[in-house]
């Protein structure tokens, strides 16, 4: 350090900020090591499992009142995968259309509303999107497909196709705004349609940031609680279609931790489904940061 | 390939078959764009309307200051240990968070001269922010609760939320100042002032809007959400009343138990209403305070 200018103190005080500035950065940060390592610890899955994974995953039921007790999560991560894929299949064409639509069609006033209304729809807490489901859809689909409770997959992979809408929406128009306006120019200039450019241009070179935001919807979708817990039913029924009545993941967590003795077997079997939950995440929104780092770099050169 | 509208000279000539068919598929396109732009539109709009329209009713003075009451409980009486329970997790959460946030950011954007470490750093947090809000409530529950025997309380609780609103924070904080113009700083360092005293006159005064911002959404994430203090925070009833070893109620909590037991729907109405229209506030501001300017980027 070069320090003519400066007094000791003054040295010394600047000293003491960047430290603590530094502590402060590492405890944040540290929580992040510690809540992997805790709940891996809660689940013993590295040691003192009762039962080995593929009983865990595929084989054994959610029988915890049973005699002996059962604890696999096969239904559980079939109703997760279906309303993942179905709020997916929806939200994606559609979130796609809107970020295609904000940066490509609609006039500037247009944006501006529909940028807000967007932020709007992701502020909404999962909670009351479970609540709005619920006294939507969730009563009238007892009427309309004569079932006797309306819970079902199909209602919780609707309302999570909103939920995760705005957040694929907003990342594909990023995506397609960061398109090098040279590109597009060019060709028009060739006399194309809008269609042949968005479709042989902007697609091909927004391909990355789309994955992004495939990716992002993907993370949203499979962590989310509170709507799903509401709106899919929770049976420990491993379901066998949309309409029946399901228990994702992160539902089933929310469902029996309350009631669950610490350190029991059903405990370790609810921090091992955590566990897996976290690594999936965490796996995924490694490939986001491949992506957009490549994408970054790509659209600089 | 003949959705081309190139193909040759002759073939697009105004008024050929293949120009013609073009110009209809480019229009049907633009109008299925315009479509998906206008149901974009359509929900927000249409969900925060049938709320409001149905819980309007709901919603009254009392409503606000009364606790629950009736029987089954929840039926009759107020939101008001909800609403403060939900207020006083935030408040600890945020005054937990934001000098951890603060100082980290700080860190990032201008004491780190390692690109290589704050790019991991900064991916680290991107992960904390990616984690499931359940998953943080798993974690809560584990740690704060059962082994450090915090009990199911407002402080386990708070901290819970500063967890997930650390990251919200860290990043508003960082790209914030990043925004701020690199003349400010190398003026201010030619001056001969310390990091800090630049960070304190001049960075912070140019980015403490998008900072603001940043803890408006990172409250407004917490409020809303429920998962995290379902196991480490929250109670089914209360009368009010504050302690940091107690346990208290939340709007979001109070919502999920409403109707999941099925206690009453016009209670169920009233309270999303005060849930979503606090949020929106909340939101509002903040995006005020961004299009005030401060932490915009450019």
């Amino acid at each position: 350090m070069t320090r003519p200018i400066l007094s000791k103190s003054l040295y010394w005080s600047d000293a003491a900020v960047k430290a603590l500035s530094f502590i402060a950065l590492g405890t944040g940060v540290s929580f992040l090591l510690l809540m992997i390592v805790f709940v891996l610890r809660e689940s013993s899955l590295g040691s003192g499992f009762g039962m080995n994974l593929y009983d865990f995953l595929v084989r054994q039921p959610w029988a915890p009142m049973a005699t002996p007790p059962s604890h696999g999560i096969f239904h559980a991560w079939i109703s997760t995968l279906v309303v993942t894929a179905l709020s997916l299949g929806l939200a994606i064409p559609l979130g796609v259309g809107i970020g295609l639509f904000l940066s490509e069609v609609a006039p500037r006033w247009v944006q501006q509303v529909m940028q807000p209304a967007l932020e709007l729809l992701a502020g909404i807490p999962a909670v009351v999107y479970g609540f709005f489901g619920y006294v939507t859809l969730v009563r009238n689909f007892e009427t309309w497909f004569d079932m006797p409770a309306g819970e079902c997959l199909l209602i919780a992979g609707l309302i999570l196709a909103v939920m995760v809408l705005p957040f694929v929406a907003s990342t594909s128009a990023e995506a397609f705004r960061s398109v090098a306006q040279d590109l597009r120019e060019m060709a028009y200039g060739l006399g194309v349609t809008q269609l042949y450019v968005m479709r042989r241009v902007l697609f091909r070179k927004a391909l990355p940031g789309l994955f992004a935001a495939v990716a992002l919807g993907l993370a949203r979708a499979l962590g989310e609680t509170l709507a799903v817990l509401m709106l899919a039913g929770n049976t420990v029924a491993v379901p066998h279609s949309l309409l029946d009545r399901g228990q994702p993941l992160t539902a089933l967590m929310a469902t029996e931790l309350g009631e669950t003795v610490v350190h029991s077997a059903k405990y370790q079997a609810l921090f091992a489904s955590g566990f897996i939950l976290l690594i999936v995440v965490l796996g995924i929104n490694v490939m986001i940061w491949i992506l957009k780092h490549r994408f970054m770099e790509r659209s600089h050169a | 390939m003949h959705d081309t509208a190139v193909l040759s000279p002759s073939a697009n000539v105004k008024g050929s078959e293949t120009y013609r068919r073009s110009v209809l598929r480019d229009r049907l396109w633009r109008a299925t764009l315009w479509f998906c732009g206008f149901i974009g539109f359509l929900l927000p709009v249409s969900i925060i309307g049938y709320l409001v329209v149905e819980g309007i009713h709901c919603v009254s003075w009392r409503f606000l200051v009364d606790y629950p009451k009736g029987t089954p409980l929840g039926t009759q009486g107020g939101i008001w240990p909800a609403v403060e329970g939900s207020l006083a997790l935030a408040s600890i959460g945020l005054l937990v968070a934001f000098p951890l946030a603060l100082g980290g950011g700080l860190y990032l954007a201008e004491y780190g001269r390692s690109q290589r470490f704050n790019k991991i750093v900064r991916f680290l947090v991107e992960c904390l922010a990616a984690v499931p809000s359940i998953i943080y409530g798993l974690f809560g529950y584990a740690f704060l609760v059962v082994f450090l025997k915090f009990g199911i309380s407002l402080i386990a609780g708070g901290l819970v939320l500063a967890l997930i609103m650390f990251p919200i924070l860290l990043i508003a904080t960082q790209e914030s100042l990043r925004s701020v113009d690199d003349a400010y700083r190398e003026m201010g360092l030619s001056l001969g002032v310390t990091r800090f005293y630049l960070v304190r006159r001049v960075l912070l005064r140019k980015a403490w809007r998008g900072i603001v911002a940043g803890i408006v959404l990172a409250v407004g994430h917490a409020v809303g959400s429920a998962a995290p203090v379902l196991f480490t925070a929250s109670i089914y009833f209360s009368k009010g009343g504050l302690g940091l070893d107690r346990p208290v109620m939340t709007l979001p909590t109070h919502l999920y138990n409403l109707v999941s037991e099925a206690i009453s729907f016009d209670q169920a109405f009233g309270t999303a209403l005060v849930l979503i229209a606090g949020l929106l506030l909340f939101n509002a501001s903040a995006m005020l305070l961004r299009r005030l300017g401060g932490g915009s980027p450019q």
